[in-house]
């Protein structure tokens, strides 16, 4: 039965190619973009903690997304 | 040592939907590969070929969809300056590009077992080709022009021709003669899919419009974060 | 908001698309001949038949009941409903080349009615369905 649906009467071959081209194509695009995120991220936090507190302060109370990030570090240490 | 209660709203929600998405996503493509490989039925002609339907029509509504948005904003960006959108199109380009290439290639796979060619040179598949360029050329305008006004100048003008290109890819089968068959679903609200197979695709056009939200937003969020990150530096 | 730069810009942008409209007007109406993809039995019969070493595409539907194969050979009528044409073609077929469907044959015209083909594609229509449903449309 499992056979018989793989095969798709005979037009499996084309299916699952298309299918797995579109799975393939997305899913790499969705990791690239998942990894430079994750690189910007990280590259912003370290700079951010490379300042002293004071500075560091400073930027979290005028930058909101500086805060954001900030915020999910404490989490994660 | 830091308090922090209120977060920027905008940043907050944006992580909020990518969030949520990644941990739903698995869900809609289960539910619309169900719909598309099991439940949905054989055609009377193209047998269960037709299932490849599924991919490539919405792979190809959302790449004309997404260059008409495109257009709209760098239109918008060239006459009234707004740079925000330069953004938007930088992060929407490739989504717009992965799409019609999926449309392209799903295409021609599925030629093959009903046309009996892989790939023809009908104005329907020429002008696809075409706008698949245009999503290049435009990428690569975002990404190594770095003079903003030449950039937008170059982009509106891409946009201006890929406008044209957008009537000619959606007209195509209904003024020439093509080997592509004319639209099923039209504007005019004709539609001669059978339901059966009209659910799993648009179970299929929301899987493919979730994922390209994904894409975008987390695209979206990188670039707010470059700009922050260069903001910092300049301190 | 349409400060006289707005205004100029706007102004430069309608040109242009109004240029590349006129240009691309212009040329499909040179292209024409090209941007179709085949002919009907009708054009087909217009054309110059002082010129049948030119290779065509001839398209249209394939008429009920005409579908004769003789051992390699299939033979079938192309009708747009108005003109019919015959076709010989020697090969494997696309699996939806059935009769009363769409087909684009490409080859060359021997005379006004008679064509052989050395390569056939299926063109089929828009209606999807599920075959039990075939019958009620």
């Amino acid at each position: 039965m499992i056979l018989e649906f793989l095969k798709m009467n005979g037009y499996g071959i084309y299916i699952w190619l298309s299918y797995g081209f579109v799975f393939l194509s997305c899913s790499i695009v969705y990791f690239k973009v998942l990894r430079t995120l994750k690189k910007y991220e990280n590259a912003y936090k370290n700079e951010l903690m490379k300042l002293d507190a004071k500075d560091r302060d400073k930027i979290a109370k005028n930058s909101k997304v500086a805060r954001y990030v900030l915020s999910s570090l404490k989490e994660t240490v | 040592m830091f308090k922090f209660f209120s977060p920027s709203k905008l940043f907050k929600i944006i992580d909020w939907i990518i969030n949520s998405i990644q941990s739903t996503f698995f869900l809609f493509l289960i539910t619309g590969l169900t719909f598309a490989l099991v439940i949905s039925p054989p055609d009377y002609l193209q047998s269960e070929s037709v299932r490849i339907m599924y991919v490539h029509v919405p792979a190809a509504w959302l790449s004309l969809s997404i260059f008409s948005v495109m257009t709209i904003l760098s239109l918008l960006n060239y006459i009234f300056k707004i740079k925000n959108f330069k953004i938007f199109n930088k992060c929407l380009a490739p989504i717009g590009l992965l799409f019609s290439a999926t449309a392209v290639i799903t295409g021609s796979i599925w030629g093959k077992p009903t046309w009996g060619a892989w790939w023809v040179w009908d104005a329907r598949l020429t002008s696809m080709i075409f706008l698949m360029l245009l999503y290049l050329i435009f990428i690569i305008t975002l990404k190594f022009i770095k003079k903003d006004n030449l950039a937008l100048m170059i982009i509106s003008i891409l946009s201006l021709i890929g406008v044209v290109n957008l009537f000619i890819i959606k007209y195509s089968v209904e003024w020439w003669n093509t080997l592509h068959q004319p639209a099923s679903i039209t504007l005019k609200g004709d539609i001669s899919v059978h339901s059966s197979m009209l659910i799993p695709l648009f179970i299929m056009l929301i899987v493919f419009i979730v994922y390209s939200a994904l894409i975008f937003l987390m695209k979206y969020k990188t670039e707010i974060i470059k700009m922050k990150k260069k903001n910092l530096n300049r301190l | 908001m349409l400060t006289k730069n707005v205004k100029s810009r706007l102004f430069f942008i309608s040109i242009f698309l109004i240029a590349i409209l006129c240009i691309t007007i212009i040329f499909t109406n040179i292209l024409k001949e090209n941007l179709l993809y085949f002919k009907t039995p009708t054009e087909i019969k217009l054309e110059d038949k002082n010129n049948l070493k030119k290779l065509y595409r001839l398209g249209g539907l394939i008429k009920e009941n005409s579908i004769k194969i003789s051992g390699q050979k299939i033979n079938f009528i192309v009708t747009d409903k108005k003109n019919e044409i015959f076709v010989t073609f020697e090969g494997p077929v696309p699996n939806l080349f059935l009769e009363g469907k769409g087909v684009v044959a490409e080859g060359k015209l021997v005379d006004n009615n008679y064509f052989i083909a050395n390569k056939i594609l299926a063109k089929h229509d828009e209606n999807y369905k599920p075959p039990n449903d075939g019958n009620k449309k």
